[in-house]
């Protein structure tokens, strides 16, 4: 076994040194929203032909990687800076773990497939008033005989001024409990009355996305799970996706931020010498250190525990909180190193990780992460709720 | 020491708030953005007309609580101009401004003004004419910091140390008040799980360990105010502790700001991503945290501060 991880670590390894793009940082600065996407799906179909694009899916639909060589994978990937799979991550995570979860045999067939050809998907769960209350969202989704009539607005929706499809919850029973009353659809943007409009954001893209939905037609063949059923087809769909996309965040954290903020402290320091020979600095690095390898354990831990059905109702949200305050402190820390010359590169490479080096904008854009896929508040809520058995705050 | 503003430094303050709300408000930042080569033209005058460029901090305690006063209603707006740095012009030079300067990239907040002249100061008392470069050109002009190329004058500038330190916290504690303000308003506005955030428990404790540290931040400026204007012994060790003091307030205040108000804080349409943004350079410029404590720590060793109740009996 180690072996066959060590050739895969070599193999992975040699097509890096060949196959990435030398400038693809200077590239991917500064271009169009369209020359990125172009260059992402670019990027996944190299990925493809080494069956490297989504190896965490079964064997049967392109991926069958053990969690050990996912590890493996992905940290050869970020060690040798290739481009991240930001355009598909909804596709190959959300959307396939909604498919894989809860598809039927045609919904699979109709889109894992096209998802490996470069089919883009969004997601569209949160609205104007309903983010960490997503239950209570207000898009409905009236019946019409074979067909549902959907009418609202979606907020948040990473990408989708580039997707295909959105996986979106509406709801379909006004008068049931909040839970019980919404369903799963996969929505196909091209469709009459869907609008999306970009948000422009603290860095200056605008991923972020508005989708507004007037009066728009979804065939009764894509509702996903059954109708009213959806909020459990979330939670058990993507509860669980929340940990396993964290294996190669963590590995990106691990490799390529990591490498970064050393890069960074083999900068000249002021009164001579170089940052990282201070004292203070090393300690600081030491237990970032200790804490990334905490977390690259602790995902292979979680993710081994979902395949062999063991993992706790909080585990993956320990996860995503203590990754999301790690890289906050790990942007941080590469911030105030950068000094003031991170403060004149105000540009980052798109395709790059949260972690580009540049970083004013990516201790910024780290602020994001307490915030989307549930809360620091929600998180922690669910630790002590369904982790620690604590009893619910009043309300 | 006089542990707050007077009253007429205080109604001073409201009135540039006022001001710069009729020329534009939280607007000022969204188009100085949009149009940098503009920002001089549409604030300068509005700040002129009240008389904020004849105060004199340095020569008069009165002018030096105004000035403080201004710099905090600037913050406020997260205004993108230098009224800080303007106000704590040296009294012998023929300068617009002063800014101080760490011992590598020297860096002002001051890219495109070209109708402005800067000096800066070092740490250790050296002066400085200055050149400002371009800026790179990006789609985010944070806080329009560009580089400097300076030209030694003199070693005169520990006098001018102190004012020029404290006076761009009173700018960022500004910050601080609104980055508060806005954030009381939209957790009461703001209803999940069928009540206001304000409900939360969590929610309300995150906000007082935010207002510990602004309030702690705006005693601490009162005095370094204080000893930089009558040139205490110590006033620019003050001065550092200041400064350190508002990077951790900062760090703190706008880390739950911007939990609190979940997504939207970060995008263009709420004024606390502005805000917030335009903090960064304040917090950075001339020293960021470690910068600031181990300045702080070199000069003051074992000696400590003087602080506000002298040697102990």
């Amino acid at each position: 076994m180690v072996s066959e991880l060590g050739e895969l670590r070599g193999a992975v390894r040699d097509w890096c040194r060949a196959n990435i793009p030398a400038d693809w940082r200077r590239a991917q600065t500064g271009v169009s929203e369209e020359e990125f996407a172009a260059f992402q799906k670019w990027w996944f179909q190299q990925l493809r032909t080494q069956g490297w694009a989504v190896p965490h899916w079964p064997a049967e639909w392109g991926g069958g990687m053990s969690v050990a060589e996912q590890a493996v994978l992905y940290s050869e990937l970020a060690a040798h800076d290739a481009p991240r799979l930001v355009l598909q991550f909804v596709s190959i995570h959300h959307a396939a773990a909604t498919l894989l979860g809860a598809g039927t045999d045609a919904q699979r067939q109709r889109h894992l497939p096209a998802i490996l050809e470069g089919e883009i998907w969004a997601q569209g769960f949160s609205e104007p008033d309903a983010g960490s209350d997503l239950a209570s969202l207000r898009t409905t989704a009236r019946r019409d005989g074979d067909r549902f009539v959907v009418n609202g607005q979606k907020l948040w929706a990473s990408g989708a001024k580039h997707a295909d499809w959105c996986l979106l919850l509406a709801r379909t029973a006004p008068d049931a409990p909040k839970r019980k009353g919404i369903s799963y659809f996969l929505l196909d943007l091209d469709s009459p009355g869907v609008d999306v409009r970009p948000i422009r954001n603290a860095i200056g893209d605008a991923h972020f996305c508005e989708i507004f939905l007037n009066d728009v037609t979804i065939p009764e063949a894509n509702l996903i799970g059954a109708e009213n059923d959806g909020w459990a087809v979330a939670q058990q769909t993507l509860g669980a996706e929340r940990g396993l996309t964290m294996l190669e965040l963590a590995e990106r954290l691990g490799n390529a931020g990591f490498a970064w903020l050393l890069e960074q402290c083999r900068q000249p320091a002021i009164g001579g010498g170089r940052l990282i020979d201070d004292p203070l600095v090393q300690d600081k690095v030491a237990a970032l250190e200790i804490d990334i390898t905490a977390l690259r354990s602790l995902c292979r831990s979680v993710i081994d525990k979902h395949e062999n059905g063991t993992a706790g109702p909080a585990d993956a949200s320990v996860v995503k909180l203590f990754y999301s305050e790690l890289l906050q402190r790990t942007m941080d820390l590469g911030a105030q190193l950068g000094g003031l010359t991170a403060h004149t590169v105000l540009q980052k490479p798109l395709s790059s990780g949260w972690e580009s080096g540049a970083w004013a904008l990516d201790f910024i854009g780290s602020w994001e992460w307490t915030i989307p896929g549930g809360s620091s508040e929600i998180q922690r809520t669910i630790i002590g709720e369904r982790g620690l058995g604590l009893p619910r705050e009043p309300a | 020491m006089n542990g707050d503003l007077g009253a007429d430094a205080v109604g001073f303050g409201r009135v540039v708030r006022d001001a710069l709300a009729s020329a534009g408000g939280d607007e000022l930042a969204i188009t100085a953005e949009a149009e940098p080569a503009k920002r001089g033209a549409l604030i300068a005058p509005v700040l002129g007309e009240l008389g904020v460029w004849d105060l004199r901090p340095r020569e008069d305690s009165e002018e030096a609580e105004a000035a403080a006063a201004a710099c905090r209603s600037a913050g406020w707006w997260g205004l993108p101009y230098p009224v800080a740095e303007r106000l704590a012009k040296p009294s012998d030079l023929d300068a617009d401004g002063l800014v101080v300067v760490a011992d590598v990239r020297p860096t002002a907040l001051a890219a495109g003004l070209d109708d402005l002249r800067w000096a800066a100061v070092a740490l250790d008392g050296r002066r400085f004419t200055t050149t400002v470069l371009p800026m790179t050109d990006t789609v985010r002009k944070i806080g329009f910091a560009a580089p400097l190329a300076l030209a030694e004058l003199d070693a005169q500038g520990d006098g001018d140390l102190a004012l020029a330190l404290v006076l761009p916290i009173w700018t960022l504690l500004g910050m601080l008040d609104r980055a508060m303000a806005l954030t009381l308003q939209h957790v009461r506005d703001r209803e999940q799980f069928g009540q206001p955030l304000a409900a939360f428990q969590g929610v309300q404790f995150q906000l007082t360990d935010a207002e510990v540290e602004r309030a702690g931040l705006e005693e601490l400026a009162k005095h370094a105010l204080w000893t930089a204007q009558t040139a205490q012994p110590g006033a620019v060790d003050d001065a550092l502790a200041l400064r350190l003091a508002a990077v951790e307030a900062a760090d703190v205040v706008f880390r739950i700001t911007h939990q609190l108000h979940g997504a939207v804080g970060f995008c263009d349409e709420t004024t606390l991503s502005w805000i917030s943004r335009s903090s960064q350079p304040l917090r950075r410029i001339p020293f960021g945290l470690s910068g600031t404590r181990d300045a702080l720590t070199r000069r003051i060793t074992t000696r400590g501060l003087s602080g506000l109740f002298g040697p102990r009996p």
